[in-house]
């Protein structure tokens, strides 16, 4: 297991569940970064933050300090 | 929630809101029910805009149907002011609206599971519900087929219709459904959540049984911890019903590791129940188009390379196409004050017409045409998906100086005019970089600005030409530009770490797919704007203008009037004596002309009276001369008789101008000028700078017209006028320590620029921010800062320039 934001562009994995809970972990849930869902790491903005990523067929922005907050498995 | 009672029939009004989450169509859907009959307007209290529309329906159409376009979200749940309003608009807490009749609920068909969360939580308000899946077409070319028959059935008998809004597809049926639903008991479901919550919501709802809430409330109340739901209900609820709600929260807590999942875990289980059974889909894992393009539009290299091109494309086209457009308006408003001039008695009246509201109303609106070619490109930009990629591209860059690329646009828009720069900020959800943002626009170099550096430029820097190609000019231009860059990005910087406090907030965002915008809504939005723009810069700059006219109009000497009609009839006396005396010369030799050469004489004298100029008469002179040199005396009495035409009016017009600067150098304005000059001094300022600023606090490019006016040119002088320049470069001190010495030298130039170029000279902005941020404290806050900024670096640089240069 790893977070998030030390992945890799370009590596998918499946979201296992949240660091801490905070309204900000609610609104990523709402948008679709849920526990059990597998999630692709797009890219990164110049500069490297910040990053997006792909769950289910919408594309999310976020920066690298929230997705330390994501806990994913890696795809094998 | 009393109204709920009443049948159809027994009404003839009813209020329908719609809902759903942001970029799914929403506003297409809103456009294609109600068309252009929109009425824009706040939600009380903050400044979420609130669309409101009419449609008719029923029996004979004679039933009215107001639709309210209830801001976009992800989510019920609410934990600031804006995000808020959702919430209250739909459960009717929120003055001046009433529960609505019915809610339409819009979910996008290629993101079902997130809309049906949504969806599912807009049912626990208990209100007649219809849904509306948008994008039909795109779910299809995606191989996604939806059963909204299925869905209906699944949600216990809500009509769920099938739409392609940008198309007008589905639209009727929506109406049809809607209307239909006036009435209808919403549908008894299994609960979403287990057993035990479930019990829990009901033993809060029981406890509290003398209100008349709504089941999605208590939701609200119970997860949403420190919302404003929360505090709603603990002010009107008393000590018991708050143990009780604590308990909940106790126990809630106990079999789900976060409070705030137990809501949104039960919502997304359900949701996937029913995408589950309603959508089979037939491709999966596809690449979708949008993601290809976003290969090339968000690469690391040619993405800000492509992003910095469209920006020059915008700006390219704010000021060359705006151009024709802003000439036209300004000949137009120029007409209309030569028109009321030549009808009106000369005196107050007249003057506040054509200077003060003419003149007034006439420089805000210049800035239309600019103003609407931006928003045209905002809009775009923004329905076609690319605005939010542009944030991504730029968010490191304004994250480092303390805001974050959702910034980006308003401080662009800012580059043409602040106001729309303050009012594009309204995408941005954070409070305090809202703020900040709002406070730091107007030290962008917007176009008010221009006019000013050009003329004081072209005045007093040097053409000089270094390494070849660096001209002088040209430097100092973009050196103002980068001032008022590197200022704003500090001032910034010491808002978020000093002022607000303000963490760095978040980038969490959706890219919606691309799109191309529907011109029927990038229509809409740009009307709506502009309409905006003009109700709000008008009103103010109206108000203020016509107190500078006054200031400036202000009080008239009798003695200067009289002095200048004595004046005018003396030149006018002049006149009449010299044509009299070169007519009865020019008689005389007529009487002893031919009739050949009378014909030639009155030929040529209809040609003299047709010359536009003196040059033109001087040329006529020579060339008639040489033609018929027999005729040579009279042709020269001739000349000389237009000539003094020529030279009279020349005359009028000075004695008009040196009335105008006599009276305004006369005024309260002067007199406040003069007052306070001592403190505009260490700037290097006269009291005639120091009134030609004072007089374009309410608007930068007033100072053309002022110093215009004080050295006597009259009010229309142009930015390019070279007897402005003249006149400029020619200004002496009247009196103190420098007596004699001239009065603008390149350093006093400068201080000006430099003080134009921070100073918050622009009453529309200050007006725009009181009612962005609903609190006059910004306003005063930017003017202060901004004037205090102006003042230590115009200082700085007159007395560092005035040593080093002169």
């Amino acid at each position: 297991m790893t977070y998030l934001n030390l992945m890799i562009p370009g590596q998918k994995g499946k979201v296992v569940g949240f660091a801490r809970d905070s309204k900000l972990v609610r609104r990523l849930y709402e948008l679709g970064i849920q526990p059990g869902r597998a999630i692709v790491y797009l890219r990164n903005a110049p500069f490297n933050d910040p990053l997006e990523v792909m769950v289910g067929s919408s594309c999310l922005t976020l920066r690298h300090a929230e997705a330390a907050l994501i806990a994913v498995e890696l795809e094998a | 929630m009393a109204n709920s009672s009443l049948t159809p029939t027994s009404r003839k009004t009813y209020e329908v809101a719609i809902c759903g989450n942001p970029n799914c169509g929403k506003t297409t859907i809103f456009n294609g029910i109600t068309g252009l009959s929109q009425h824009v307007a706040n939600y009380p209290g903050v400044t979420v805009e609130k669309v409101t529309g009419k449609f008719t329906g029923g029996k004979d159409n004679t039933q009215v149907f107001t639709l309210v376009d209830i801001p976009g979200t992800y989510s019920l749940s609410a934990f600031s002011p804006d995000e808020d309003i959702a919430v209250s608009a739909l459960i009717g807490r929120m003055k001046e609206m009433t529960v609505p009749d019915v809610i339409i609920c819009v979910i996008d068909a290629t993101n079902l599971e997130r809309g049906l969360s949504f969806l599912l939580q807009v049912m626990e308000i208990e209100r007649p519900m219809v849904v509306a899946v948008n994008m039909m077409d795109l779910a299809k070319r995606r191989g996604l087929i939806i059963d909204c028959d299925k869905m209906s059935e699944m949600l216990g008998g809500i009509k769920v219709i099938p739409v392609v809004g940008n198309k007008k597809q589905g639209i009727d049926a929506l109406k049809m459904a809607t209307i239909e639903a006036i009435g209808t008991k919403p549908p008894q479901l299994k609960s979403i959540y287990d057993t035990a919550t479930e019990k829990l919501i009901l033993d809060l709802a029981i406890t509290d049984d003398d209100h008349d809430r709504c089941r999605a409330e208590y939701i609200r109340v119970i997860f949403d911890v420190g919302s404003p739901a929360e505090k709603r209900f603990l002010a009107e609820e008393s000590e018991e019903v708050h143990q009780v709600l604590l308990k909940v929260r106790e126990e809630l807590k106990r079999t789900h590791t976060f409070l705030s999942m137990a809501e949104s875990s039960a919502l997304t289980f359900r949701a996937n129940e029913i995408f589950e059974e309603t959508v089979t889909s037939n491709k999966m894992g596809r690449v979708t188009t949008s993601e290809k393009v976003d290969k090339v539009l968000l690469h690391w290299l040619a993405g800000p390379i492509l992003l910095f091109l469209t920006m020059m494309l915008v700006f390219q086209s704010i000021f060359s196409w705006a151009e024709p457009i802003m000439d036209l308006i300004d000949s137009l408003f120029g007409s209309l004050a030569g028109v009321v001039e030549a009808s009106m008695a000369e005196g107050p009246l007249r003057s506040l017409l054509t200077d003060g509201i003419i003149g007034g109303v006439g420089s805000v609106l210049i800035f239309l045409p600019q103003i609407i070619i931006l928003f045209l490109f905002i809009a775009v930009l923004e329905d076609s998906g690319y605005m939010s990629r542009a944030a991504f591209l730029v968010d490191r860059l304004f994250k480092w100086c303390g805001l974050s690329g959702k910034s980006f646009i308003p401080m662009l828009s800012s580059f043409a005019c602040a106001i729309p720069g303050i009012l594009a900020t309204r995408t941005i959800e954070d409070r305090k970089l809202r703020y900040i943002t709002i406070m730091i626009v107007p030290l962008m170099t917007c176009s008010a600005r221009l006019p000013v550096y050009a003329i004081m430029i072209a005045a007093f820097i040097p053409y000089k030409i270094y390494f070849g190609f660096l001209n002088l000019q040209g430097i100092v231009l973009t050196l103002l530009y980068l001032l008022g860059l590197f200022v704003a990005v500090i001032v910034s910087y010491i808002l978020k770490k000093i002022i607000f406090r303000a963490d760095s907030g978040s980038f969490l965002m959706e890219l919606p797919s691309y799109k191309v915008p529907s011109i029927r809504s990038v229509f809409i939005r740009v009307m709506n704007r502009a309409k905006a723009f003009i109700l709000r810069a008008g009103t103010v700059i109206l108000a203020i203008t016509v107190i500078i006219w006054a200031l400036g109009y202000f009080p008239r000497d009798k003695e200067i009037y009289n002095q200048y009609l004595t004046d005018i009839s003396e030149v006018e006396a002049d006149h009449s004596a010299a044509i009299e005396s070169f007519t009865s010369l020019f008689d005389d030799y007529k009487a002893d002309m031919d009739d050949q050469s009378l014909l030639k004489i009155n030929e040529l004298d209809r040609q003299f009276a047709a010359a536009a100029t003196v040059e033109d008469i001087v040329s006529l002179t020579n060339s008639s001369a040489a033609k018929y040199p027999e005729l040579a005396i009279p042709i020269g009495i001739i000349s000389n008789i237009h000539m003094y035409s020529f030279i009279t009016k020349d005359k009028l017009m000075h004695l008009t101008n040196d009335l105008q600067g006599k009276n305004l150098r006369n005024s309260y304005f002067a007199r406040i000028g003069k007052v306070l000059e001592p403190i505009f001094h260490p700037l290097g300022w006269d009291w005639k700078i120091t009134m030609a600023t004072l007089a374009a606090f309410p608007a930068r490019e007033v100072i053309i017209a002022t110093i215009g006016t004080i050295y006597n040119l009259g009010a229309n002088v142009e930015e390019e006028s070279t007897s402005l320049v003249e006149k400029m470069r020619q200004a002496k001190w009247e009196d103190g320590p420098k007596k004699g010495s001239l009065v603008f030298t390149p350093s006093v130039a400068l201080s000006i620029m430099v003080f134009f170029a921070l100073c918050c000279q622009c009453g529309a902005t200050l007006v725009t921010i009181r009612k962005e941020t609903i609190s006059w404290w910004y306003s005063v806050g930017t003017f202060v800062y901004m004037t205090s900024l102006a003042y230590m670096l115009s200082f700085a640089t007159y007395q560092i320039f005035s040593r080093v240069w002169y």
